[in-house]
């Protein structure tokens, strides 16, 4: 039991970057956008978060450690979304090739992300760059006092660090978004079929260039998460390292749906520390494929299931014009 | 209309990475440098080497940011010029190089800028070495943890190490006295005799004052992987591990220890700063020894020996201060005792050895010995698990 608690409470926490990655990638998707930079919006989010906490505590006397969370969220959301404006001006408003773009900002990113770490490293005297430890712990586990100690239940449910629990609200937040409110269901027209919703009075556009945005800078969020709590708030180079490309997989994994990318980024999670935790005696490169032999698997059967709901967005990877209706 | 002009901005956005990437190449050789200026560039100097025109180049595979190796190796770069008075535009680095032809193209390109020795400083790089030295028979090139330098006939390669199992097994002594849970892990980079040796030496170390200890291993499969090393050391934490060792380039296992309050040693640089709660202390290298040696070489006209290394007794290697806000009590003493033992004489890998398979690979009264610089010593010990290869 213990050991079974042990592996979903690691899989929680190698899980959640990749649940930042895909709940933005699904949003920017509906929108009709194939954003393939989740990579580079990530690598920018990780920077930008970090770069936040970095100078607010070199500029405060006494940093708070909340305080600190709060700008490396907030940088790190407005970097990702940076990345991802960049993508829709190329691709919404000038028309440009969907998946060409989405390359060049994966490679975009991930050169932004290293030549801004290292010339924050430059800037310290032991050359990294690193946050303190008051800041580094306010990225810790929290622990709600009666309830963190519960047998099992205290462990599993209130003892991450407070962006594991900040990504569950931002996939709740958007499966309602999605499902139950009229701006959600105009975004979901526009993803589906641009003409339609165009001519049903929906400003395509703005669907598309906001979805894209808030997607990116969540997806930013999941680089920060990476930085600041896997790497302990200290710029390592190339730290993403394929996780955005995962995060990719795990959208189809996930069918769009923002409630499966939770159990999507557990299971994720839970495949990439499973030699860990369940040593059955092979060899770990064949744990490391595990996650994308899931991903083949899930594909291979929602193609045989032809499920119209948990199909791709119709119009996903096709730009709109208005003028070819 | 619409169509050249998002065209001409996919270029834009693709160049201005090209540009990024440009300038972080340039940054990373020559910020903390400041290369390029240079008086020998291009060719090898016609004259005599000397200190005032001795060029030095450095291949890393990561950058300080891991606060371990490589971090530590550029302190003992930083030592190496303090102590010949070399100017920074005399020390190229380059970080960040992989285990692949990057490797080459870094060594060629610190060869044609004028290096007049280059040093590479992780284990794969060896082939790349070997391959450019080669080409480049008037410079020379001192390679880190490898072992084909004298095999290969090349005059001008030569590879370097340190008894660091010897470290190792003093800074076991600190984490034998301090588990309550007699069982300690251990988060190692490769299934290599490197790695194999270090642990058993840290193994050794904790046996030798707590009879009842045994060790759990988990690799991550490479040399620097902080997310990969935190996982490793969560999952050995599990396991009821309460004391971990490390054979990787970063500090992810220190800072995974502490923030489950529970204790750790360090490898590489004194890793106290990174967790003061959980480091008892760190098993830690001075590389300026060999770096002054070779440099010195170099000016001096002297052969460098193929395979190099010095251990304790040189200060080569060496346990960091004690945390004395973590250790057990009569951890300075053990270690002092230890250290009295291997400067008389006696080492580490003295028999009898079993591995974990019962089966005695160094018998009794028998000492093993390395045959080069590099550690060759791959049986698992008795009382070790590895978990999952």
């Amino acid at each position: 039991m213990d050991k079974l608690i042990n592996l979903l409470y690691a899989a929680v926490l190698a899980g959640t970057p990749l649940l930042f990655g895909t709940l933005g990638e699904i949003l920017t998707e509906k929108s009709g956008n194939l954003n393939l930079g989740v990579e580079g919006m990530m690598f920018m989010g990780g920077v930008a978060g970090l770069a936040g906490a970095f100078y607010y505590e070199k500029f405060v006397t006494a940093p708070s450690g909340a305080l600190a969370v709060l700008i490396a969220v907030i940088c790190a959301f407005f970097s990702g979304a940076f990345g991802a404006l960049i993508y829709s001006f190329l691709t919404v408003t000038m028309r440009a090739n969907q998946n060409v773009t989405g390359l060049a900002l994966t490679i975009f990113g991930a050169g932004f992300g290293n030549f801004f770490g290292e010339v924050m490293a430059n800037t310290t005297a032991s050359g990294y760059a690193g946050v303190g430890n008051k800041i580094k712990d306010a990225f810790l586990g929290i622990s709600i006092p009666g309830l963190s100690s519960i047998p099992f239940f205290g462990k599993l449910l209130f003892n991450y660090n407070i962006l594991v629990y900040l990504g569950v609200i931002i996939a709740a937040a958007m499966a309602y978004l999605l499902n139950k409110t009229r701006a959600g269901l105009n975004l979901r027209a526009v993803g589906e079929n641009p003409a339609t919703a165009d001519a049903a009075g929906i400003n395509v556009t703005l669907f598309k260039y906001i979805a894209t945005c808030v997607g990116g800078g969540i997806c930013g969020i999941g680089g920060m998460y990476v930085v600041m709590v896997t790497c302990s708030g200290i710029w390592v180079h190339n730290c993403i390292n394929g996780m955005g490309w995962i995060a990719v997989a795990l959208v189809i994994f996930a069918t769009w749906n923002p409630s499966r990318a939770l159990l999507g980024s557990l299971v994720f999670g839970g495949l990439s520390i499973l030699r860990l935790y369940l040593p059955l005696g092979i060899p770990m490169q064949i744990y490391g494929t595990l996650p994308y032999a899931a991903t083949v698997v899930v594909l291979v059967a929602t193609s045989i299931r032809q499920s119209r709901e948990h199909r791709i967005p119709q119009s996903c990877g096709y730009n709109y014009f208005r003028e070819e209706r | 209309m619409r169509k050249p002009l998002a065209i001409v901005l996919v270029l834009a956005m693709v160049l201005s990475f090209a540009a990024c990437s440009g300038k972080k190449a340039q940054t990373s050789s020559s910020a903390d440098t400041n290369t390029a200026s240079g008086s020998a560039q291009g060719t090898q100097p016609a004259g005599k080497v000397t200190l005032d025109n001795i060029k030095i180049g450095f291949v890393h595979i990561s950058d300080p940011s891991d606060k371990g190796y490589t971090y530590n190796h550029d302190l003992g770069t930083k030592k190496m010029q303090k102590n010949l008075n070399l100017r920074d535009d005399q020390i190229v680095n380059k970080y960040n190089i992989k285990e692949d032809d990057s490797c080459e193209s870094a060594l060629r390109e610190l060869a044609e800028q004028g290096c007049n020795i280059i040093f590479a400083t992780s284990f794969g790089f060896e082939d790349y070495v070997l391959a450019v030295a080669a080409e480049y028979p008037n410079i020379q090139f001192c390679h880190a943890t490898g072992f084909q330098a004298a095999s290969s006939g090349l005059k001008n390669v030569h590879n370097y190490f340190g008894k660091i199992y010897q470290a190792r097994y003093l800074s076991g002594i600190a984490a034998g006295l301090k588990t309550k849970t007699n069982k300690l892990g251990y988060v190692s980079a490769q299934p290599f005799a490197e790695c194999i040796s270090g642990f058993d030496s840290f193994y050794l170390g904790a046996l030798s004052v707590n009879p009842k200890v045994t060790m759990d291993v988990i690799y991550t499969n490479s040399w620097n992987n902080p997310t990969a090393e935190s996982q490793a050391a969560q999952a050995l934490i599990d396991r009821g591990c309460d004391v971990l060792g490390q054979h990787c380039d970063s500090t992810a296992t220190q800072t995974t220890a502490e923030s489950k309050g529970i204790w750790g040693v360090g490898y590489n640089s004194d890793m106290i700063a990174a967790a003061p709660k959980a480091v008892l202390t760190s098993a830690v290298w001075d590389w300026s020894v060999y770096l002054t040696y070779a440099v010195k070489s170099v000016v001096n006209g002297e052969t460098i020996p193929a395979d190099w290394s010095q251990g304790l007794a040189e200060g080569v290697v060496d346990v960091s201060a004690l945390n004395e806000a973590t250790v057990a009590g009569g951890t300075a003493d053990a270690i002092k005792k230890a250290r009295d033992k291997i400067l008389g004489g006696w080492d580490v890998f003295t028999g009898p050895l079993y591995d974990n398979n019962g089966t005695e690979v160094v018998k009794s009264g028998e000492t093993y010995e390395d045959p080069g610089s590099a550690p060759k010593f791959d049986k698992v010990l008795k009382g070790i698990t590895v978990v999952s290869q």
